[in-house]
C-alpha cells in the first residue's frame, strides 16, 4: 500500500534505518566517546523512527481496514512498535540510562529480521477479525504485551550485564552508564506486572468469544497462548514470594521472551488460516 | 618583555612551579584579598581586576589601561604588599596575556590545572572568587565577559570529555560502586568494622552521599562507643557479628585482624536471610578480613583495597587521556573569547 509517495515496506525500512542509526549513535557516545548520550535526543531520535514506523503500519492496516496482525511480520513489526511506545511514552518515567539505546537495538534487529525474511510476509495477509473490534483488540493487546515483555527481556539483560560487571570488577563497557542493580530489579518487577496485565486483558477478551466458538482456535494456539501466560504469571509469583534470587529472575525473563516470540509462529499459522477462511480481499497485495 | 596583548595580564603563583612553603606566603584569608583589590585599584591604570586564591594557587587577572607598564604597576604593588624581594616575586611567578591568560582561567577551573586532574571543587572557588570581585565592583565589562565565556568553555569540556569522570580516591570509589548496587544510599545501613582512619573517610564518603544508618564495630566496646560517638551510628560488639550482619548492606572493613572475619560458611546464612537483597562488602583490611570465598556467592559484590585502588588508578588513567582534547578546547574557545574582546573594543586599543 502506497501511503505519502512510499510503499509501507519503504517506511518501515526507513524506521529501521533510524533506529539502526540511533543505536550506532548512543552505542560510539558510550563505548568511544565514553559519554552518555542525552536520554532528550535519544527519545527524540527513537520517537522519529517511531512516527515512520506508525506510518508504515497505518499504510499496511489500510489494507484491511484494521491493525496489521495477519502475518509473521505484520506481528513482528507490531510488537516492536509496542515496545518503541512504551519506552517513549513510560520510559522516561523509569529514568534508564541507554534504555533507548538498548530498545532501538531490540527495535533494529527485529525490524531487520522481519525485513530480511520475505516468507515471513505472504502475500496471503488478510484480516483475521472479521467484524468485531474486540477481537482486534484482543490481538493488538497481545501483541502490546509482547512488545512490554520486549523491554523487560532488555531490562533483564541490563541487570545482567551490570551484575556482571560488579562481579568481575570490569568498570569498562557499559557499566558506568547503567543504572543501578536495584532501580533495575524495581524497573522490572514494574515491567512484569503491566505486561502480565495486558496479556491477562488480552485472554480475558478473547476468552469471551473462545467460550462461544471454541472450535474457532487452533488448539496450537491456544496451549502457546496459555503457557505464555501462565509462564509470566509463575514468573510472576516467584519473584514475589522471593523464590528468585534477581539474577534467576532476569534469565527467566529473557528465557520466557524467547519462548513467547517462538509461540508466535503458532500464532501465526493460526492467523493464516484463520485469515483465508475470512475470505477478505486486500485492496492491494503488491509489495 | 612582550606587551603584545598586554591590557590583559595574569600573574600566577601555583603549585606546578612553586614549592608548597612559597605558596604559603601568598595565602591570603578574605580581608587581605579586600586589601590587595584596593591597594591595586589605587593606580589609575588597573580598571579591573579578579584574584583567585586557593591552597595551591595565586592569581591575579587585571585590566589596565596602560600595556606598557601594567606589569610593573601590578608586581610593584604585590611587592609592597607581600613585603616581598622583587626578584624572589619574579622568580615564583608566572605571567600570562590577552588569550593566553583566558585559556589558563578555563584550564584552571575546569580542573586541568588542579593536583588531582578534573577534580571540580576549583570550578566552585572560581565561581566564588567572581562573586566577590562582582560584589566589590572590581569586574566590569571585560572580566564579566571573560569569565562568563569562560565558564561556558569549562562546561563544553566537562560535558564532551571523560575529564571529570570517575572516581579517583578510594573512598569516593566505594561509594560509586555501591550506589552502582542500591541506587540511592538513604535506604542502605552501613557497618562499619574497625576504627581506622580508611574506614571513617569512607563511611564520611558514604554520609555524604545519602547513607545515615550506621553501624561501628569493634573488639574492643570502649573504641566502638567512642567511635560511633565522634562519627554518629550505633556501637556493635564485633564478637557476634553473625546476630546483626544481617541488618546492613554495606559492610567496610579495616580491622588488622589475622584471620578473616567472614568466610563463606559464615555468609551462606546470612545471604539466605537477606532474601536475595545484595550484600556489598568492602575489604580495607590488610591482611584481608573477608575470606576471597565470599565473592563466590550470588548477590555478594567483594572488593578489597587492590581492587579499589585498580578502579582509581583506571579512573585517573581516563582523566589524563583526556587533558589533550580539553586543552584543544581551552585554547579554541580563548581565541574566540579574546576575538569577541577586540570585537568590542575592550582590548587592543593601543
Amino acid at each position: 500500500m502506497i501511503l505519502l509517495g512510499l510503499e509501507d515496506r519503504q517506511w518501515i525500512f526507513l524506521a529501521t534505518v533510524v533506529f539502526a542509526s540511533t543505536t550506532g549513535l548512543a552505542t560510539y557516545a558510550a563505548l568511544r566517546l565514553r559519554r552518555k548520550s542525552s536520554r532528550a535526543y535519544t527519545l527524540a531520535l527513537v520517537s522519529f523512527g517511531w512516527i515512520l514506523q506508525t506510518i508504515g503500519l497505518y499504510a499496511r492496516g489500510l489494507q484491511y481496514g484494521g491493525c496489521p496482525l495477519s502475518n509473521r511480520y505484520e506481528l513482528v513489526q507490531f510488537m516492536v512498535w509496542s515496545a518503541i511506545a512504551l519506552y517513549i511514552f513510560v520510559g522516561p518515567a523509569f529514568r534508564v540510562s541507554l534504555l533507548g539505546m538498548f530498545t532501538s537495538a531490540f527495535a533494529t534487529i527485529f525490524s531487520i529480521l522481519s525485513l530480511t525474511f520475505d516468507s515471513w510476509d505472504t502475500a496471503t495477509g488478510a484480516p483475521i477479525f472479521g467484524d468485531s473490534p474486540w477481537i482486534e483488540a484482543h490481538a493488538a493487546l497481545a501483541l502490546f504485551s509482547y512488545g512490554t515483555f520486549g523491554i523487560l527481556a532488555l531490562t533483564s539483560a541490563m541487570y545482567l550485564l551490570q551484575s556482571r560487571s560488579l562481579k568481575q570488577k570490569k568498570m569498562g563497557g557499559f557499566f558506568p552508564f547503567l543504572p543501578s542493580l536495584f532501580e533495575l530489579t524495581s524497573i522490572n518487577l514494574r515491567l512484569l506486572l503491566i505486561g502480565f496485565m495486558i496479556l491477562s486483558s488480552s485472554l480475558a477478551i478473547g476468552s469471551v468469544y473462545w467460550t462461544r466458538e471454541t472450535g474457532a482456535v487452533d488448539v496450537p494456539k491456544l496451549s502457546a497462548t496459555i503457557a505464555v501466560w501462565l509462564a509470566y504469571g509463575i514468573l510472576l509469583l516467584l519473584r514475589y514470594r522471593q523464590f528468585l534470587s534477581y539474577k534467576q529472575f532476569s534469565w527467566a525473563c529473557i528465557g520466557v521472551f524467547v519462548a513467547a516470540l517462538l509461540s508466535l509462529e503458532a500464532v501465526d499459522s493460526s492467523s493464516s488460516k484463520e485469515a483465508s477462511l475470512n475470505q477478505y480481499v486486500p485492496l492491494s497485495t503488491k509489495r | 618583555m612582550s606587551f603584545h596583548h598586554g591590557e590583559l595580564l595574569l600573574i600566577t603563583v601555583n603549585h606546578e612551579t612553586v614549592s608548597m612553603e612559597d605558596r604559603e606566603r601568598y595565602s591570603l584569608d578574605e580581608s587581605q584579598i579586600r586589601t590587595l583589590y584596593q591597594r591595586l585599584h589605587r593606580s589609575p591604570d588597573i580598571e579591573e581586576s579578579l584574584i583567585l586564591n586557593t591552597c595551591n594557587r595565586f592569581e591575579l587577572y587585571t585590566k589596565t589601561s596602560d600595556p606598557r607598564n601594567g606589569i610593573s604597576i601590578v608586581f610593584k604593588t604585590l611587592q609592597d604588599f607581600y613585603k616581598i624581594d622583587i626578584q624572589e616575586l619574579e622568580s615564583h611567578a608566572s605571567t600570562r596575556y590577552g588569550p593566553e591568560a583566558i585559556k589558563h582561567l578555563i584550564e584552571v577551573s575546569a580542573g586541568l590545572r588542579s593536583q588531582i586532574t578534573g577534580e571540580a571543587e576549583i570550578f566552585g572557588q572560581v565561581k566564588e572568587a567572581y562573586a566577590m570581585c562582582q560584589n566589590l565592583g572590581y569586574a566590569g565589562k571585560l572580566i564579566n565577559r571573560m569569565v562568563q565565556k569562560g565558564f561556558q568553555a569549562v562546561k563544553l569540556i566537562r560535558n564532551s570529555t571523560p575529564i571529570g569522570e570517575g572516581q579517583i580516591n578510594i573512598s569516593n570509589v566505594a561509594v560509586d560502586l555501591s550506589m552502582k548496587i542500591f541506587g540511592a544510599l538513604h535506604k542502605t545501613s552501613v557497618l562499619i568494622i574497625g576504627t581506622g582512619e580508611i574506614g571513617e573517610k569512607t563511611a564520611k564518603a558514604l554520609n555524604s552521599r545519602g547513607a545515615n544508618e550506621f553501624g561501628i564495630a569493634s573488639h574492643s566496646s570502649e573504641r566502638a562507643e567512642i567511635a560511633s560517638h565522634r562519627w554518629g551510628g550505633s556501637p556493635r560488639n564485633l564478637e557476634n557479628i553473625q546476630s546483626y550482619l544481617n541488618e546492613y548492606d554495606i559492610v567496610i572493613s579495616s580491622t588488622d585482624a589475622e584471620r578473616p572475619i567472614l568466610d563463606a560458611r559464615v555468609l551462606s546464612e546470612i545471604v539466605r536471610a537477606r532474601k536475595n537483597r545484595p550484600l556489598f562488602l568492602i575489604d580495607l583490611g590488610m591482611p584481608r578480613n573477608f575470606d576471597p570465598s565470599c565473592e563466590e556467592m550470588e548477590d555478594v559484590f567483594l572488593y578489597n583495597l587492590d581492587d579499589l585502588a585498580e578502579i582509581a588508578e583506571a579512573n585517573l588513567k581516563e582523566r589524563k587521556a583526556a587533558i589533550k582534547r580539553s586543552e584543544e578546547i581551552a585554547d579554541q574557545k580563548s581565541v574566540s573569547i579574546w576575538r569577541m574582546l577586540e570585537s568590542r573594543g575592550l582590548v587592543n586599543f593601543q
